[in-house]
C-alpha cells in the first residue's frame, strides 16, 4: 500500500513538472569537452560568429557561449556572450557567439568557454585561437 | 367656446400628443439602436485619425473592418442562443456551486463577453475583432496582416504596436515567475509578458483586462465602463446568476459621456478612474472587471478554443499515423531543427527515420509546444508597423507614439523597467534583470500557428491562402519564411534595414536585415543547415498542429466557428517571397529614444 502511495506521489510530482512545460535542469555532464571547433562561422566587420561543439553539458537549460577576445594574445580583454537553449535529448550542443563592430584587416585572438545561465562554468576553455577580419 | 373651435383645439391637442408620442418612440428606438449596434449616435463620430503616409493603411480597410464586425456579431448572436439553451442555473452546496451547469455557463458567458462589441467607446470593437476563430484566434484581416500589422482600435485608426497573439492555450501559461536558479522569467501573457497574473493568479485572465483599457484597442477610459455596459447588456441577468448581484452600481449621470470618450483623451489628464464612484461601488466595478477576465479566460481554456484535437494529438493518442513528410518534420523539429529546445514537444526520444517514439511523456501530458520563456530572435524592425506613424495628436488630443521611429521594441526588457508602451511591473526585484531581457519576446505555442479558414486552407502562397503575420512585429508573412529565417538568419546577414537589401539579393530569401535589438540574440538558431525540403517538412509538421482534426473524417475541420470567415482568399506567388511586394524602405532611423533605451538599468550594450 505504502509503495502504491509512493508511486502515485512520484507520478504526481513528475507529472506536475511535465505539465509545467518549463524545461527542467538535466544532470550535469561529468566532463564537458569541445568536440569540434572553435571556428569562424562568419567573419565580417559588422558581424562575426564563432561556433564550437561540446558534448551536452547538461545543467540548466539556458546557457551562454562566451568568447574572450582582443588583438593581443596575452590580453583578451573583450568579452562577447550569446544565449542558447540546451536540447536535453541531443547528445551534443553547438555554441555560437555573435561579435559586432570588429575592425577590418585586423587579427583577433580568442578563447571560448560556456556557462549556465546562473554563471556556473561548464569547466572547459579552448586554447587561444585567432582569426582575421578581411 | 363653439363646436368648431372645440374641434379645432382637440385636433391640435391630438396632433401635439401624437407628435410627442412619435418623437419619444423615435428617441427610444434611436437609443435602442445606439445600445445595440453602436451605429446610430446622437452626434456624428469624430473624424478618423489618419497620420499615416499613403499605403500604410490597406486600401480595403473599411470594408474589411465592416466584414469582421459582421462576423463578430454573428458569433455573438450564436452565443446568445447557447446561453438561452442552457438549463436553469441552480446554485447549491457550500461553497455555493452551479451544480451541473457551472462549466458551460462560465464558458458561455466568456464567449458572450469576448464577442460583445459594446465593450468599447464607439461600441464597435469586441475582443474578437482582433482574434477570430478561423485564424486560431489571431488577426482576421489578411490585408492588415500584410501591411500595418497592428489592428485598428475603437477610435479609428489608432492602432497598437504588435501582432494579435493567438488565444489558443494562452490560459495554460502560468503566472509570470522567476526561476532563481536560472535567473530567467517564465510564464505571463502578451509578447512582453506584461500580463503577469499576479493578482488573479491567472496570466490569461489578467490578459483579458488589458485591451479594454488599452488606448489603441478598445480604449475604454475606465475599467468601470465594463460594468456600466454590462448593466444594459441583454445577458446582464446571466452574468449576475453566475457572479452575484454586483451590477447594482450607482453610476453618475455623466458615465455614458465618459465611456464613449476613448482613453488617453486630453480631457481625462492622468485620471484613470474618471467615473467617480463611491468606494463600495468602485469595489463592485473592480469585482466585475475581475470576473470579466476570469470568464473570458475560461472560455479560452475550453474545447471551443483550446481542444487538443490536432493531428499531432491524434498521433500521440495512437489514432493517426504521420505521413512520411509529417514524420520527417517531427524528427527535424526535435533534431536538426532544434525547435523543441524552446517549443517543447513532449518527445523523450530523438527519433531517427524508421523509429517511433518510445517515451511516455507525450502520451501522458499534452505538450504545449512552448517553454513559456522569452527569446530575442533578432527580427528586423518592420517599418510598416502602424505604431511608428502615430506621432501627432488625434481628435481627442492623444498621441500614441511621440517617439516615432525612435521607438525600439525591447519586449520583456521594457516591461521590467515599467517602460514606455508597456505596463507597470508589479515586482521591483525583477527590474535588475531588464538588460538581460532586452529584445526578448514570448515564446509562443506552435499550436494553431497555421490555422486558416477552410476555404483558404493554408497560410502559404500560391494558395488559395489566408494571409497571416508571424512573430511580434509581423515581419514574417509565411511559415516557409519563418523556418527559413530560423535556418539562415546568420547565413545571409546584411548591415541594412528592411527594404535596403543590396542589388541582386532578395529580402527574406538571401538577405536578412539587421536585428531591431542586437542584444541577447538567441543563438540556438540562425544557421541550422536545413535543406529546402527540410524547411518544407517543418512547415508540414507545424500545419499538423492545427486543432479540429477528425481522424474519421480528415477533410472537415471540427474546430468551433471556423466556418465564419466571409472574406476572400489570396492566390499566386511563392511562400518564400510572400508579401515582399509590400516591403517599404525603412527611413533613416534616429537613435533609440532615451525614453526607451535610456531607462535604468541600462542595456548591456547601447542599442542603436
Amino acid at each position: 500500500m505504502k509503495k502504491l502511495l509512493l508511486t502515485v506521489l512520484i507520478m504526481v510530482v513528475f507529472m506536475g513538472n511535465l505539465l509545467a512545460q518549463v524545461s527542467p535542469a538535466t544532470p550535469k555532464a561529468a566532463r564537458v569537452q569541445i568536440t569540434q571547433g572553435p571556428e569562424l562561422e562568419l567573419a565580417k566587420e559588422y558581424l562575426t560568429i564563432i561556433r564550437w561543439t561540446t558534448n551536452n553539458p547538461g545543467g540548466l537549460p539556458d546557457h551562454f557561449g562566451i568568447v574572450r577576445y582582443g588583438t593581443d594574445p596575452n590580453n583578451l580583454s573583450q568579452t562577447a556572450k550569446s544565449p542558447i537553449r540546451l536540447n536535453p535529448s541531443h547528445p551534443s550542443t553547438i555554441f555560437r557567439v555573435r561579435i559586432q563592430g570588429l575592425k577590418a584587416a585586423t587579427t583577433y585572438y580568442y578563447t571560448v568557454e560556456s556557462q549556465e545561465a546562473n554563471g556556473t562554468s561548464d569547466g572547459v576553455t579552448s586554447p587561444v585561437n585567432k582569426f582575421t577580419i578581411p | 367656446m363653439n363646436r368648431r373651435k372645440l374641434v379645432g383645439l382637440c385636433t391640435v391637442a391630438v396632433t401635439v400628443l401624437l407628435g410627442l408620442l412619435i418623437s419619444s418612440q423615435t428617441m427610444l428606438i434611436s437609443a435602442q439602436n445606439t445600445q445595440n449596434s453602436g451605429v446610430d449616435r446622437e452626434e456624428p463620430p469624430p473624424r478618423p485619425y489618419n497620420p499615416y503616409p499613403p499605403g500604410i493603411l490597406p486600401a480595403d480597410l473599411n470594408s474589411e473592418i465592416a466584414r469582421v464586425r459582421r462576423e463578430v456579431r454573428f458569433i455573438f448572436n450564436q452565443a446568445l442562443g447557447e446561453m438561452r439553451a442552457l438549463p436553469p442555473l441552480t446554485v447549491t452546496g457550500q461553497p455555493p456551486t452551479l451544480q451541473g451547469t457551472g462549466y458551460q455557463a462560465v464558458q458561455t458567458l466568456g464567449k458572450l463577453l469576448n464577442f460583445d462589441e459594446n465593450m468599447s467607446p464607439f461600441q464597435n470593437r469586441a475582443c474578437a475583432f482582433c482574434h477570430m476563430p478561423y485564424a486560431g484566434f489571431s488577426g482576421p484581416i489578411p490585408s492588415v496582416n500584410l501591411t500595418m500589422i497592428a489592428y485598428p482600435g475603437s477610435f479609428q485608426f489608432r492602432a497598437g504596436k504588435r501582432t494579435a497573439q493567438r488565444y489558443t492555450y494562452s490560459p495554460r501559461y502560468p503566472v509570470l515567475e522567476l526561476y532563481p536558479d536560472q535567473n530567467l522569467l517564465f510564464g505571463g501573457n502578451f509578447w512582453d509578458g506584461r500580463s503577469t497574473g499576479y493578482l488573479l493568479q491567472s496570466a490569461d485572465a489578467e490578459q483579458a483586462q488589458h485591451p479594454p483599457v488599452d488606448t489603441q484597442e478598445h480604449a475604454l477610459p475606465d475599467t468601470a465602463c465594463i460594468a456600466f455596459r454590462l448593466e444594459s447588456a441583454v445577458y446582464k441577468s446571466f452574468f449576475e446568476k453566475i457572479w452575484g448581484d454586483i451590477l447594482d452600481i450607482r453610476f453618475p449621470g455623466n458615465t455614458e459621456d465618459i465611456c464613449e470618450t476613448p482613453g488617453g483623451a486630453k480631457v481625462f489628464g492622468t485620471d484613470v478612474t474618471p467615473i467617480k464612484l463611491s468606494p463600495e461601488d468602485r469595489a463592485k466595478a473592480n469585482s466585475v472587471y475581475d470576473h470579466w477576465g476570469q470568464s473570458i479566460s475560461f472560455f479560452e481554456d475550453s474545447p471551443q478554443v483550446s481542444p487538443f484535437t490536432s493531428k499531432v494529438d491524434a498521433n500521440i493518442n495512437g489514432l493517426y499515423t504521420y505521413t512520411p513528410d509529417e514524420l520527417a518534420g517531427a524528427i527535424l523539429f526535435a533534431g536538426k531543427g532544434n525547435c523543441n529546445s524552446c517549443h517543447i514537444d513532449g518527445q523523450r526520444t530523438l527519433l531517427k527515420p524508421g523509429q517511433t517514439d518510445t517515451g511516455t511523456y507525450a502520451t501522458n501530458a499534452r505538450p504545449l509546444f512552448t517553454c513559456f520563456g522569452y527569446s530575442n530572435l533578432g527580427l528586423p524592425l518592420n517599418p510598416r508597423d502602424a505604431f511608428f506613424y502615430q506621432t501627432t495628436p488625434d481628435f481627442f488630443g492623444f498621441t500614441a507614439n511621440p517617439l516615432g521611429f525612435g521607438y525600439r521594441d525591447l519586449g520583456l526588457g521594457t516591461f521590467l523597467r515599467s517602460g514606455f508602451g508597456s505596463a507597470p511591473n508589479p515586482n521591483e526585484t525583477w527590474t535588475e534583470l531588464a538588460p538581460r531581457m532586452d529584445g526578448r519576446q514570448q515564446v509562443s505555442t506552435v499550436r494553431n500557428v497555421a490555422m486558416t479558414p477552410p476555404q483558404c486552407p493554408t497560410t502559404e502562397a500560391p494558395g488559395p491562402y489566408f494571409q497571416k503575420e508571424f512573430f511580434h512585429n509581423g515581419y514574417i508573412k509565411s511559415l516557409k519564411q519563418l523556418v527559413h529565417f530560423y535556418n539562415t538568419r546568420d547565413k545571409f546577414p546584411f548591415p541594412v534595414t528592411s527594404g535596403h537589401c543590396p542589388p541582386g539579393k532578395t529580402e527574406k530569401v538571401d538577405c536578412w536585415p539587421m536585428p531591431e535589438v542586437p542584444n541577447n540574440i538567441d543563438m540556438t538558431v540562425g544557421n541550422l543547415g536545413l535543406t529546402d525540403q527540410e524547411e518544407n517538412q517543418l512547415v508540414i509538421i507545424m500545419q499538423a498542429l492545427n486543432d479540429g482534426f477528425n481522424p474519421s473524417n480528415p477533410s472537415v475541420s471540427t474546430y468551433p466557428d471556423i466556418n465564419t470567415f466571409t472574406g476572400k482568399c489570396m492566390t499566386g506567388g511563392t511562400a518564400a517571397t510572400q508579401g515582399n511586394n509590400t516591403l517599404i524602405p525603412t527611413p533613416p532611423l534616429p537613435p533609440c529614444a532615451s525614453a526607451v533605451c535610456g531607462v535604468a538599468p541600462l542595456p548591456t550594450k547601447p542599442i542603436p
